[in-house]
């Protein structure tokens, strides 16, 4: 009986060991971003007088920011929020699109080209990753600089399709392995071309896929920093740099910048919480 | 399954092929001539002159870049072995399926998908040392507040902060996944052994989940090597240069002061050493095969 209760009391020591665990985590995710949010929603002064804590209870929370942003500085802000919209969709689709092609390629067909074999191709495409884009961006600045592309949606769109295809090739090319090819091979035999095949067959059963795919170059695209602050300037801005901007232009002006950062990481949050069972199964499928 | 003609297959995979060659290929060829050239712009024109190594021998002399070699290499290595520890923490903890375990697993993916300028200045504001809530929190215990982004002895580590919460996530993401990859069956043959809770662990559980740690130590050290968006934002290099990484360096050399052969030497060296590392870890999982098949 002792024994019984002695176990009972470790079991749950541990679960309450667990959740302690769990639990501080979770304040230490949840606590920067309550923090920013709160922010712009204070009054300046409330921001001046050192830190105020609780809405409602520190400080009266105001809207005066939110609605400034949304009327008086529409302007300021509705451009690069359009310009990393479309950038970030339509690199992510291009990088979408084209991984798919060149990974349903690499697990269907063979190739060598000298000593190089699927393998080694997948590999070669893979490791591009590896490349800091600091290294990339000089001559991307020198080449853009002579095209006439800076500062341009089609420039930053090439770069960051050409920065996300590893990426897409490679999470692609591992679903496309996890399927077999026996229902391909049955509706080739009964004589579909295999461009049909990819976009009636393949394509349907690998959507779930292909949209975590499309999210995740989406985020990357949208997050990027370094590429954007050098390959624009004025016209093409996107969130991260207006944010950047904003900060050395103004000061410490925490209340409106806090609004601009929550608008700028809506989405990767909305993303990740929406899709959360194809997103979060789609990685996990790719760590195996 | 070759119905495909030759041209039509290659069809498929030269957009990529090209798009990488254009962007990643030829920059770095382009990057290994500006090494050995002195750019010069004259009435908006960009000329390139042969400098033979004079960018070398200024790199080797120059203390800032040893200086941002230092920052680089420890913001990575403290970074990435912290991120690692806690990921795999977490990853074991929700492994055992607790109750809410699926609400802590996207609450805890959430921070590696926010932007990092926005996660950049978030911390900027808590970190403050007038407004900030940790400054606060110090003064109601009666502690003198700490300039966590403008004592160079304290900056750094305040960077590799902002990264553990930032990356952490990644770290879980990859190590949870390996948990899950796990047969059953080798814990219940393990359990039917009589094996503890901490033999299964050991011999068991880590020698299982030894690839999928060295694949994510690889990405992580990789992209850490990276590391600018979240020191621009929070120090800006500074104070002084205590937190200036090679890339914001190279940033600072070819965009601030428009020396792009200086700048593309830096960045250079960046891109041997994230190399380096990469064949290091390569190498590992290799060896690590080897035994394996043993």
């Amino acid at each position: 009986m002792i024994i019984k209760n002695m176990k009972y009391a470790l079991r749950t020591i541990k679960v309450f060991g667990l959740y302690c665990i769990l639990l501080s985590w979770a304040f230490v995710v949840v606590a920067p971003l309550f923090w920013l949010v709160t922010t712009s929603f204070k009054e300046k002064l409330d921001v001046y007088l050192g830190p105020k804590f609780i809405p409602w209870v520190d400080f009266k929370p105001t809207t005066r920011w939110w609605i400034r942003i949304f009327t008086v500085e529409k302007e300021t802000l509705l451009r690069p929020y359009a310009n990393s919209l479309i950038v970030g969709s339509i690199s992510a689709i291009c990088s979408t699109l084209l991984g798919l092609m060149a990974a349903y390629a690499l697990t269907r067909f063979r190739f060598k080209f000298g000593f190089m074999k699927n393998d080694d191709i997948l590999f070669w495409i893979v490791s591009q990753r590896i490349m800091p884009p600091i290294i990339i961006v000089f001559a991307v600045f020198s080449m853009y600089r002579a095209l006439g592309l800076l500062d341009n949606h089609l420039g930053l769109i090439l770069v960051y399709t050409a920065f996300n295809l590893p990426l897409s090739v490679w999470v692609i090319a591992n679903f496309l392995n996890q399927i077999p090819p026996s229902v391909e091979e049955a509706a080739l035999v009964d004589g579909a071309g295999p461009l049909t095949v990819l976009f009636r067959i393949v394509v349907p059963m690998l959507l779930p896929s292909l949209t975590a795919t499309f999210l995740l170059c989406f985020v990357f695209a949208w997050n990027e920093f370094l590429f954007a602050l050098i390959l624009t300037y004025s016209r093409c801005q996107t969130m991260p740099i207006l944010i950047a901007a904003q900060h050395f232009q103004r000061g410490p002006q925490w209340w409106d910048i806090s609004a601009l950062s929550v608008l700028a990481v809506l989405p990767p949050v909305g993303i990740t919480i929406a899709l959360q069972k194809y997103f979060i199964k789609g990685i996990l499928l790719v760590g195996k | 399954m070759n119905t495909l003609g030759r041209w039509e297959k290659r069809l498929l995979l030269t957009p990529t092929v090209l798009l990488l060659l254009f962007f990643s290929i030829f920059p770095l060829v382009f990057t290994l001539a500006l090494m050995f050239g002195r750019v010069s712009f004259t009435g908006g024109a960009m000329t390139i002159n042969f400098a033979g190594l004079d960018n070398w021998r200024r790199l080797l002399r120059d203390q800032r870049f040893w200086n941002a070699v230092l920052v680089t290499l420890k913001i990575v290595g403290i970074a990435v072995l912290a991120e690692y520890c806690i990921g795999l923490l977490l990853a074991l903890l929700l492994w055992q399926r607790p109750w809410g375990c699926g609400f802590f697993r996207v609450l805890y993916v959430i921070p590696m998908l926010l932007t990092p300028i926005a996660v950049g200045y978030t911390w900027r504001m808590i970190l403050d040392v007038g407004r900030g809530p940790i400054t606060g929190l110090l003064k109601q215990l009666g502690l003198s507040p700490i300039g966590w982004l403008t004592e160079s002895s304290v900056a750094l580590y305040s960077i590799v902060l902002i990264d553990v919460w930032q990356w952490t996530p990644f770290m879980f993401l990859l190590l949870y996944a390996g948990l899950e990859a796990i047969p059953k069956d080798y814990l219940e043959a393990a359990e039917v052994d009589g094996a503890s809770g901490w033999k299964k662990f050991f011999y068991v559980v880590l020698p299982l989940l030894a690839p999928p740690s060295l694949a994510a130590l690889l990405l992580r050290t990789v992209e850490c090597f990276k590391i600018v968006d979240i020191i621009y934002i929070t120090t800006g290099g500074g104070p002084g240069q205590a937190t200036e990484s090679l890339t914001l360096f190279g940033y600072n050399v070819g965009f601030r002061t428009f020396d792009l052969a200086y700048g593309a030497t830096i960045a250079f060296t960046l891109f041997f050493m994230v190399l380096m590392a990469a064949m290091f870890f390569t190498m590992l999982t290799r060896n690590l095969r080897s035994i394996r098949l043993e």
